[in-house]
């Protein structure tokens, strides 16, 4: 029964504000006398408890035959304290102190202790808890057959050895003969070649290699096309599929918000190419477990690792994040335990089971070598992206190598000699700015306008809506061709300006400038300014709407903040006056909406030619082109030279091709990776009692069970690299038999072991106990080689047998235990839409890369949170890619892959169910995908098999490519006569009925030679056929 | 005899006695007389109906999940006393060991609630004024105040709710019941889901099938257009060429179960054929044209939608859309379904409560009451178990996300206490069983585990939730993992 939260407690006692009454019972007083644990201590244990913590039995996971393990404690921590009687456990529970707990041993389960016996029990524990080695320490040893070593069985000697093809042969066939059972004969070639396509890659044999296949007569032909098959990329697609389950791989985040994850697929990658590669097995795991950790990973090392990150994470609001670390820790230990271990390790997350081998304590041991993972999104371009950039990289290098080239041989042979000619008639031409020195600089609105040491002016102080500013400055030029505003940024100024709105922005609505002579007699003359241009202006807020008639409007600078902009304007006819020019600039800024002032500014003058530039030549080179270059200083050269290259067209030109070009230089990939690495701090991990994270127990270390050979000892901490080698020991017994064991069963649908994920005490016992050492063993000595598995596997007799079920095996052997014929199994969810995008020829058979989103029922997303995944459907090629490619949402699956059982990648699957309902049969007739499969197939059949001329041979040609296509035999008389039938009826009903013949083609086109009529009828055809349960089973 | 092994026995005698109907009678019943070669195998129909292992009054069950978690104080659980103490701050040792999704300790208030309650019934049940007509059902009701429950986000919470532990990969009871008792439904699926609006934090997890097959799993039907994923058949391709498919399908194979005597593929075959009767019966089901005017008006079809509908999650015609689901859900009684969930998913109400309760409530309040009045009338509620039940409950305190107080009030996750309602199926009607403490925080007085209330459900439906289990990873897993007890005096 479960407890009303403390909380509850709390607060009824808070209200009523009562106190419990303490009936305190009294504790029997230590026996005064040294006590010796063999002679005293041991048979009052023996008698009252071990038959609930001892060899059997673990209760709370408590041991109390085993010195280690009673020294240790159980679930609820320590229980005998040496020294210190009255804190222990043990006294307290067998002298009934503790009321929760109650009197121990409970009622039923034996009698309770006298005070003299824990007299004796205190003395003990007093006087050090002291249990001598010589007196026997307890093993906790198992005899549990799946964890004793892995034995290399002599291969038996059946009586029929011409059916046996190879070592596993014998083991099958020495237990058939004892229980009196003939092996099933050999299923037929179309059935064994179909039969290895659909285990191996999950698509059928093309009619081709069918053929191939059906006309090869060497004797060893069969073992051939395995091989093909093997060295298929389609391999790792299927077992890819297969690992993917275990792995709870998926495309979103899971719970209420169940976030996409894009680079989920990185992993699945990764995956596909080790099982194509045949990473042999060991090395496939420690990556995918510790890659992040193997000394100098590799970025595949390091993509593996994303093993773990296949958790589900939670993002609902309000989610205590240190809950969602250790959920995720939990499960990367459950699926660690149940992969590789074939051990149910979750069940000792809350409490040791009594016949479980992990206590609680051993649970939380493995705990914590996944304690300390954190998570990392790393950049992961995939190799052949890389080497595509490596190429790509090199071409532009080269040809980047060329264009600098260029540049530098036309600055070694040509710039001087284009210099001299130049400054012939440069100073002539020449813009020049000169920066005004004003005299008075004003606001209209009282803006405090201070110059700074650059010459600029800054607006500080009252900032109004709108503003004037106003500044005077004489200059002694007889000429003043054009003038120039610069704004710039500022520290002072929002997003630094240059303007003093919020956003940083001005608006210069009204720019003018008057000129009068210094004497001060003449009223200014405003200058006419003709045209203005800018580095940067806003969108409907160009410079020349300062100059303007319009009040209304003018030059702005959103979104280019933080920078110095330059305005030129030019007058319509230079003006100047001997003896010095009085300009007035008025800078009117009445945007009249929110503060769009200027913030700084500087302003300058040229005489030089029109049309003049932003930034024009500067007032040192000039000075210094003015001199003969004979008598400039080398700085001065230096400095002509230098703005001689900033505007030499020809330099400018190639420098220009340079920089055009780097921009097409060759991006690195962006594909991403989610990842792990070790925390930085170190984690403690301690006990969860009750396996509630919150109410933390003793603190453990990372530690393997101790029913295993354990790690070699160290003093130092083991981590999760040790643990993943330590899965491949020599000794560890587990390893290697759960493997053999789960490929034994993804072939035959049925484990040598029954129960895949649970090798532990509560499992099913082999069926064939020395195949699987044997298999295991090989598997060990063959380096771990996972193909080499299954060739062995395939090649068998075993394997080759038909699937067709025997009346003598009804009573005998109703579950096929034994193995006396194949088995059918309806094929994966994956596999269905594989197979019909296959017969159909719309398969897109592209391997691997993002994630795709084929067309699915439209409303089925609606169901998710707030229609937080919406589905947008893949366009080309993409929306016909393998099944294992669909986006794997996790709150709203792709409804068709759910109907055909593919787990829900919620936790490790190791065994998928396979139903057989109502849903799959609308799915199969009427989803979008496998209607359009229908029609291609269709027409397909008639475009691939032209008109022969005569109508019923056409017909019967096409039934037959039909049955080959989607079931890679040829039909029985009986079914062709069955096909012939229905499709000479949908004919005549098509005839009936255009309007609906018409949408049953769709967007088909009709093939030369055929019609509408016969094309629907077809289509019916392949629909039917496509739905057949032969289609979707594999025999 | 494990349990599957019992339901296997149950299946195969029924495959093989009364599975021969419809389109492929005849060839059907010829290739059973070969039923030797069914031997021991593996299920043939998983959805025969099988009595069940106890005596039961609870044949049938309609789940109502207002998804979100309703507020027991403003609905269910009147609390003067937090009335009283409006505005306070709560005593700090009631904070102390307990975590909030977003109200911040150091200024949390407590809240009491602007509802009046009022007695209803003989059994003088008090019910907030947003319930009128519940009220009027209360003599049928058992009104359960004590819930509490082990998940505090909605997620987890929703997956306790419907399976019994706050993690994935459980079987929803629906799927329990299903795999137990098989299904009386001929045509239509035997657990299928009803939904109005928008999706719940749990999406189809609440109606998985977790490691059971997939013929376990909720088949969500639409009220509105096609009922089932994949009903209808492509443009062009009328009953007539389905049937004529259908039957070339059959023959086929057949002449393969002929060739390899595997009883799976008699299996498929009836799959199809339910098929096939589901693409009549499901359009007919949500035909809602023979239904008369009356029975619509009292479901409250009719009713004109609040003008006002742009809260959370609302949206409009969604009070069309669940008293449609409600009458749909006594449509599915009436047809054998075995289990029928009703999802509403907008009552997470962390602010603005008054209004966006209301709203609810009102949606929910009268087709919920003509519902339960509708199949008493017709002699199906005896037998139909009807549940009202959030995945936890909210907050005596006001919501203050971020330490502020919000302006528009609402209250948080609130695990420790919550109310449901059921009707129906061996229940006994006219009462309230349980309290909570005076403000409503914790149960004072007989508090029900989400195990127990599933413990009490397996038990109407005759099972002893102790034995009714399935074995998985290594653990004899059953609806109320590791708890779970039955409250006798919910029972009739």
């Amino acid at each position: 029964m479960r407890s009303v939260s403390p909380v509850a407690l709390a607060f009824v006692l808070l209200l009523l504000s009562s106190s419990k009454a303490d009936d305190a019972k009294s504790l029997p007083a230590a026996a005064d006398r040294k006590v010796d644990f063999v002679a005293d201590v041991r048979p009052i244990l023996r008698k009252t408890c071990y038959s609930c913590h001892g060899a059997q039995e673990q209760e709370a996971g408590l041991r109390l035959d085993v010195k280690m393990r009673a020294l240790a404690g159980g679930d609820s921590g320590k229980s005998i304290v040496p020294g210190d009687s009255a804190n222990s456990r043990l006294i307290t529970l067998v002298a009934g102190l503790d009321e929760d707990a109650g009197l121990m041993p409970p009622e039923g389960e034996g009698t309770p202790l006298t005070p003299e016996q824990i007299a004796v029990l205190r003395a003990w524990i007093d006087q050090g808890a002291i249990w001598p080695d010589n007196a026997g320490v307890g093993s906790t040893e198992s005899d549990h057959w799946s964890f004793q070593p892995i034995l290399h069985p002599p291969l038996p000697t059946p009586q029929d050895f011409a059916w046996v093809r190879n070592p596993i042969d014998t083991f099958i066939l020495q237990q058939l003969d004892a229980a009196g059972i003939r092996p099933s004969e050999e299923a037929s070639p179309e059935t064994l070649m179909r039969r290895v396509y659909l285990d191996l890659l999950g698509l059928p044999p093309t009619p081709q290699e069918l053929d191939a296949f059906l006309t090869d007569s060497r004797a060893d032909a069969y073992e051939r096309m395995v091989e093909r098959v093997l060295s298929s990329p389609h391999y790792g697609e299927r077992w890819g599929r297969h690992w993917l389950d275990l792995a709870r791989y998926a495309d979103s985040d899971g719970y209420e918000k169940d976030r996409a994850r894009p680079y989920a697929w990185r992993y699945r990658n990764w995956v596909i190419d080790a099982l194509n590669a045949d990473l042999p097995y060991d090395q496939f795991s420690i990556e995918q477990i510790a890659g992040d950790m193997l000394p100098d990973a590799t970025l595949e090392q390091r993509v593996a690792s994303g093993f773990h990150r296949n958790t589900l994470h939670n993002t609902e609001g309000g989610t205590d994040q240190e809950e969602d670390r250790v959920k995720k820790t939990v499960d990367r230990t459950n699926t660690v335990g149940a992969m590789w271990l074939g051990l149910t390790v979750g069940c000792a997350q809350c409490h040791s089971h009594k016949y479980d081998p992990l206590t609680q304590r051993e649970y939380y041991q493995l705990y914590a070598f996944f304690n300390d993972i954190d998570e990392s999104d790393i950049d992961a371009p995939l190799p052949a992206d890389q080497e595509r950039v490596r190429l790509a990289k090199a071409a532009f290098d080269a040809e980047h190598e060329k264009l600098t080239a260029a540049v530098k041989d036309y600055e070694a042979t040509q710039l001087a000699g284009a210099q001299a000619a130049w400054e012939t008639t440069a100073l002539d031409k020449a813009v020049v700015w000169q920066t005004v020195e004003p005299t008075t600089a004003m606001s209209k609105n009282g803006a405090t306008l201070q110059r700074q040491d650059d010459a600029s002016w800054l607006a500080t102080g009252k900032n109004e809506v709108s503003d004037v500013y106003t500044i005077e400055a004489v200059v002694d030029a007889k000429r003043v061709s054009a003038v120039r505003l610069e704004v710039l940024p500022d520290k002072s100024l929002v997003k630094e300006g240059p303007g003093r709105a919020d956003n940083g922005n001005f608006v210069l609505t009204t720019f003018s400038v008057l000129a009068s002579p210094t004497s001060g007699e003449e009223e200014p003359t405003k200058i006419e300014l003709t045209s203005a241009k800018a580095d940067f202006s806003q969108n409907d807020w160009q410079v020349e709407k300062a100059i303007n008639d319009d009040p209304a409007d003018g030059w702005a600078v959103s979104p280019e903040f933080g920078k110095r902009h330059v305005a030129v304007f030019e007058a319509k006819e230079a003006v100047g006056f001997a003896g010095g020019t009085k300009l007035t600039f008025v800078l009117d800024q009445n945007y009249n909406q929110s503060t769009h002032n200027l913030g700084r500014f500087r302003l300058s003058f040229t005489s030089g030619q029109l049309p003049v530039t932003l930034e024009g030549m500067p007032v040192d080179v000039a000075n210094a082109l003015a001199k003969p270059a004979g008598e400039r200083t080398d700085d001065e050269q230096k400095q002509v030279a230098a703005y001689f290259r900033s505007v030499d067209p020809e330099l400018n030109r190639l420098n220009q091709i340079v920089a055009d070009h780097a921009k097409k230089a060759p991006a690195a990939s962006d594909v991403k990776a989610q990842a792990i690495v070790q925390v930085a701090q170190h984690r403690q991990a301690n006990i969860h009692i009750r396996g509630d994270f919150l109410n933390k127990g003793e603190p453990v270390v990372a530690l393997t069970p101790s029913v295993l050979p354990g790690l070699a000892a160290e003093e130092s901490r083991h981590n999760r690299l040790e643990f993943a080698r330590w899965l491949f020991a020599a000794d560890n017994p587990l390893t290697a038999r759960v493997t053999v064991n789960r490929v034994w069963q993804q072939i035959f649908g049925r484990g040598i072991v029954t129960t895949v994920d649970d090798f532990g005490t509560q499992g099913e016992m082999p069926t064939h106990p020395e195949l699987l050492d044997w298999l295991a063993s090989e598997f060990q000595r063959q380096g771990w080689s996972v193909k080499q598995l299954q060739r062995l596997i395939l090649t068998s007799a075993t394997y080759r047998q038909s699937a067709t079920f025997r009346s003598d095996l009804a009573e005998a052997d109703p579950y096929n235990a034994l193995v006396a014929r194949q088995q059918r199994q309806r094929v994966e969810a994956e596999t269905i839409r594989d197979i019909a995008l296959a017969a159909s020829g719309l398969l897109d058979s592209r391997i691997g890369g993002p994630s795709v989103r084929p067309p699915q029922p439209a409303e089925y997303s609606d169901l998710t949170y707030a229609n937080s995944a919406k589905w947008q459907v893949s366009q080309g090629g993409d929306a016909y890619r393998r099944g294992l490619y669909t986006f794997f949402q996790r709150t709203s699956p792709y409804p068709m892959l759910m109907t055909f059982d593919s787990p829900d990648s919620t936790e490790c699957c190791t065994q998928r169910s396979l139903s057989n309902t109502p849903l799959q049969a609308l799915t199969l007739w009427n989803d979008p995908a496998f209607y359009e499969c229908a029609q291609a197939f269709g027409s397909r059949v008639v475009t691939e098999v032209p008109p022969s001329g005569d109508l019923a041979r056409t017909m019967r040609e096409r039934a037959r490519y039909a049955f080959m296509l989607c079931l890679s035999r040829h039909p029985t008389d009986d079914e062709l006569e069955d096909v012939i039938a229905l499709r000479l009826a949908q004919q005549k009903r098509a005839a009936a009925d255009p309007e609906a013949t018409k949408q049953i083609v769709g967007k088909h086109v009709v093939p030369d030679g055929s019609s509408l009529e016969e094309l629907a009828a077809w289509i019916i055809v392949a629909r039917t056929l496509i739905n057949l349960d032969e289609f979707i089973t594999r025999e | 005899m494990r349990f599957e092994e019992s339901i296997w026995d149950q299946t195969r005698r029924h495959f093989l006695t009364s599975t021969a109907s419809g389109l492929g009678a005849a060839a059907l019943a010829s290739l059973l007389q070969q039923d030797r070669l069914l031997g021991d195998g593996p299920s043939v129909d998983p959805l025969a109906p099988k009595p069940s292992p106890l005596p039961a009054k609870a044949k049938q069950c309609i789940f109502i999940l207002p998804a979100g978690a309703p507020s027991h104080l403003d609905l269910f659980d009147p609390k003067p006393k937090l009335r009283e103490l409006h505005g306070e701050k709560p005593p700090a040792s009631l904070l102390e060991n307990v975590r909030f999704a977003f109200v911040k300790k150091e200024t949390a208030v407590l809240a009491g609630s602007a509802r009046e309650f009022t007695k209803h019934g003989e059994c003088g049940m008090e019910l907030s004024d947003f319930l009128p007509h519940l009220g009027g059902c209360a003599d049928d009701l058992c009104l359960v105040r004590s819930m509490h429950t082990d998940a505090f986000n909605h997620h987890p919470a929703q997956l306790m709710l419907c399976s019994g532990v706050p993690r994935f990969g459980r079987p929803s009871m629906g799927s329990w019941l299903n795999y137990g008792l098989g299904s009386e439904a001929n045509d239509l699926p035997g657990y299928v889901v009803l939904t109005a609006g928008r999706g719940s934090s749990g999406g189809v997890s609440n109606w998985s099938s977790g490691f059971l097959p997939s013929t376990y799993e909720g088949v969500v039907f639409r009220s509105e257009g096609e009922p089932v994923l994949n009903l209808n058949n492509p443009p062009g391709i009328d009953r007539d060429v389905q049937q004529q498919g259908l039957e070339t399908l059959s023959k086929l194979n057949r002449r393969r179960f002929e060739q390899v005597q595997d009883p799976e593929i008699a299996s498929r075959i009836s799959s199809y054929e339910l098929a096939f009767r589901m693409q009549a019966a499901a359009p007919e089901l949500v035909d809602l044209s023979d239904e008369t005017q009356e029975t619509l008006d009292a479901y409250g079809v009719t009713r004109k939608e609040p003008e006002k509908f742009d809260f959370r999650g609302g949206g409009a015609n969604v009070y069309k859309q669940f008293a449609t689901n409600c009458v749909l859900a006594r449509r599915m009684i009436e047809r054998g379904v075995r289990f029928v969930t009703l999802v509403h998913a907008s009552w997470d109400h962390h602010s603005n409560i008054d209004e966006e309760l209301g709203y609810n409530a009102g949606m929910a309040d009268q087709p919920i009451a003509a519902l339960i009045k509708d199949l008493k009338q017709r002699g199906l509620l005896d037998s139909t178990l009807v549940v009202f039940a959030g995945e936890f409950g909210r907050t005596p305190l006001w919501e203050n996300r971020g330490g502020n107080q919000s302006n528009v009030v609402g209250r948080d996750h609130h695990p420790s206490a919550f109310s449901v309602v059921m009707a129906g199926g061996g229940i006994k009607g006219g009462q309230v069983y349980g309290e909570t403490d005076e403000i409503g925080w914790s149960p004072v007085k007989d508090p029900v585990h989400v195990n127990d209330f599933h413990a009490t459900i397996l038990h109407l439906f005759g099972f002893d939730h102790l034995r009714f289990t399935h074995k998985f990873k290594g653990l004899e897993v059953r609806l109320t993992d590791q708890g779970g007890k039955v409250i006798q005096p919910l029972l009739a």
